[in-house]
């Protein structure tokens, strides 16, 4: 349960909220039509970094011993 | 010789029920035994020996205290501990335990350890909310502290790989039940945590409280505690709650759910991806929608205003104004000659030659006088007389007054 130090590289649910932002943002009457080019953009690279986040490659599950070493389950 | 006093069996035998109750003792205690001659009677009524290695007795379990006081199948065999009444059945000449609790030996003596437990570690805090570390949502590595064998294990792969096949799975085959069990699931989570993980499932499947006894260990507690990876426990069945389940991170009912609360949906994270792009475009073309709007709006008002649609507005003004003063000369010069012909009209009624034609004549006197009257002439006077083509020389014959309807 002790915290583990913070990380720097953004996680999917921060990239999520962040999305949430520009979306706001972007509702906003006030906008200029610049800053909502800058917002959609900003908001469009977030989902691209989600989606890459994303390791598409099926894992095996891997059995792990006391020493570290894992192989193959099953 | 036969002593004198003669009873009857009914009379003994309500008397010694009469000392079976007066005795507190008998009123109220618990009798730890074997189970043996169970019959589950159709009554609802459960009848059951309790035995040890040098006696046996009878015991019944009423219907009405089997919701409260039995919590499991009692079966041949079995270690119990049985609370209730000795109490005599007098038809038999008997006596016999009658039960309102029934628990498994041993089975109480766990419990009060596990509450003495529980609420040491409550009071140290290790159930406190403050430290329970967030499960993440998206995660790229699960680490599953379970046996290797079993539905628990076969459950959690299936659940995760079904959710979201890109999630690395790694399995710390652990004991889970025995004496072996607290040390290997403690070790299990800390080779995980080595290992970096991002989540952790700790559990087993379904069983007794011993079977499950391991998760209720202080040291698996403090394990789970100072563990930096966030732990979902996922001990037995829903009705199962351990000291683990406590001091995990979360808790999970089953591991199946335990799996459901670890792994995320990747066809939903997909879909939800796809979501947030259609609205971010469809923020985006209403804002884009909304500048070309402004832009046409303001194009229109330009134009209005420019030099160019001011003179085109004075020209239509001119023209309207000559279109108007055309009509409005139109309108007089038609009046004028109607005017004209009107008057040609009454003059034409006035022209005396008119009358001439229309048989009308013209008299006049010698002296050349329109005669009028009667007075004009007398008699052999000469008149001529003027008519349409021409003029007749005439003598008066006679003057004769004549009165001609009213007199003006």
């Amino acid at each position: 349960m002790a915290k583990k130090a913070e990380e720097k590289e953004l996680t999917i649910e921060e990239a999520f909220a962040k999305v949430d932002e520009k979306i706001k943002a972007l509702e906003e009457e006030e906008v200029t039509l610049e800053e909502s080019f800058k917002f959609f953009e900003e908001g469009m690279e977030l989902l691209k970094y989600c989606n890459e986040s994303i390791d598409k490659v099926e894992k095996k599950v891997q059995k792990i011993m006391q020493d570290g070493q894992t192989e193959d389950f099953e | 010789m036969r002593n004198e006093n003669v009873y009857t069996v009914s009379y003994i035998n309500s008397f010694i029920k009469n000392m079976f109750q007066q005795e507190p003792l008998l009123n109220n205690l618990t009798v730890k035994g074997e189970v043996s001659n169970c019959k589950y009677h159709t009554s609802g009524h459960i009848y059951f020996t309790l035995k040890d290695a040098s006696g046996a007795i009878s015991c019944v379990m009423f219907k009405g205290n089997r919701m409260t006081g039995l919590k499991f199948q009692m079966k041949e065999g079995q270690s119990v501990l049985v609370s209730g009444t000795i109490d005599t059945y007098e038809r038999d000449g008997k006596y016999q335990l009658y039960a309102r609790k029934i628990e498994l030996d041993g089975e109480g003596a766990l419990y009060e350890k596990f509450e003495k437990l529980k609420k040491e570690l409550e009071e140290r805090g290790l159930f406190a909310p403050e430290y329970k570390q967030p499960v993440p949502k998206y995660i790229k590595t699960l680490g599953v502290v379970t046996a290797s064998t079993g539905a628990a294990v076969r459950d959690i792969i299936n659940i995760s790989t079904r959710r979201n096949p890109y999630v690395q799975i790694i399995l710390y085959p652990a004991i889970v039940q025995g004496d072996m069990a607290a040390d290997s699931i403690v070790n299990g989570i800390r080779v995980l945590e080595e290992a970096g993980v991002d989540t952790m499932i700790v559990g087993r499947g379904g069983g007794s409280i011993e079977d499950l006894w391991a998760f209720n260990e202080e040291k698996v507690a403090e394990a789970i505690f100072n563990c930096s990876v966030p732990i979902i426990s996922a001990v037995g069945h829903e009705t199962d709650t351990t000291i683990a389940d406590y001091v995990a991170d979360l808790r999970a009912p089953t591991p199946s759910a335990a799996a459901e609360l670890a792994v995320f949906d990747v066809s939903l994270f997909l879909q939800d991806i796809r979501t947030y792009q259609n609205i971010l475009y469809r923020r985006m073309s209403g804002e884009l929608e909304k500048v070309k709007t402004r832009a046409l709006n303001d194009k229109r008002l330009l134009d209005h205003l420019s030099p160019e649609a001011r003179i085109r507005d004075k020209r239509m003004r001119a023209a309207q104004c000559s279109d108007k003063l055309e009509r409005l000369m139109l309108d007089l010069i038609k009046g004028e000659k109607h005017r004209l012909d009107v008057d040609i009209e009454r003059l034409k009624a006035l022209s005396p030659l008119d009358k001439l034609h229309s048989g009308f004549s013209y008299v006049s006197g010698s002296d050349g006088k329109n005669i009028r009257s009667i007075s004009q002439v007398k008699e052999k006077d000469s008149i001529t007389i003027y008519v349409s083509d021409g003029a007749i020389k005439a003598t008066a014959d006679s003057v004769e007054s004549r009165k001609y309807g009213k007199e003006s």
